[in-house]
């Protein structure tokens, strides 16, 4: 494609708003790196803020750019596979949740403190 | 009161300026050169945004430079 005023091959809409797009991605990411790397709470929140406004801009151009089929999106994901994850992470939820119960009953064999005071946990 | 910034937030505060700073002129430049209408709207927009978090994070250096240590800490 050439640029009507200068005549030189030119970056297609497509194209620059995709190069934005990554790039967006990517400063999102480094954001939310810079946050969780943070030790003074001013400088992770600024980081955090900072990512969620650059997220929200990513959200925004994509909007844009699929209402204008520049993005092709992944295509559905078959029920057969979405039946096969759901099956095994429901498993998963039931031995998970039993390995919780017998951590929570060995905890509670544990002698009472020497101290003798009540100790009720607040979530009993 | 705020803390002294570590030598590592700064390195990231510095590679976010670089960043922002890059998008801002991609931005602008797609805003000039695209021809569609809503995602000239979109740039422009972004344009504005990246100017202020550069902003943000160029205050931030500004407000640490004052409590940063002179010397080394052990």
């Amino acid at each position: 494609m050439l640029n009507q005023s200068t005549g030189h091959p030119a970056l297609t809409d497509e194209d620059l708003a995709s190069t934005i797009l990554s790039d967006l991605k990517r400063v999102t990411r480094e954001y939310a790196t810079a946050a969780t790397e943070s030790v003074c709470p001013e400088t992770r929140q600024m980081f955090t803020q900072l990512m969620n406004t650059t997220l929200t801009m990513q959200g925004e151009l994509y909007t844009v750019m699929q209402q204008n089929n520049m993005y092709n999106a992944s295509s559905p994901a078959l029920k057969q596979e979405i039946t096969k994850q759901l099956q095994q992470y429901q498993q998963t939820q039931q031995k998970t949740s039993q390995f919780i119960q017998q951590t929570q009953m060995a905890n509670s064999q544990i002698p009472a403190n020497p101290a003798g005071q009540m100790t009720t946990p607040a979530y009993q | 009161m705020m803390q002294a910034m570590t030598a590592k937030e700064l390195e990231y505060v510095a590679d976010s300026m670089s960043n922002e700073d890059l998008l801002m002129k991609q931005c602008s430049i797609a805003a000039a050169s695209i021809t569609n209408v809503q995602l000239q709207q979109a740039c422009s927009h972004m344009v504005d945004v990246h100017t202020q978090h550069y902003s943000t994070l160029l205050n931030a250096l500004q407000q640490h430079q004052a409590m940063a240590p002179t010397q080394p800490q052990s």
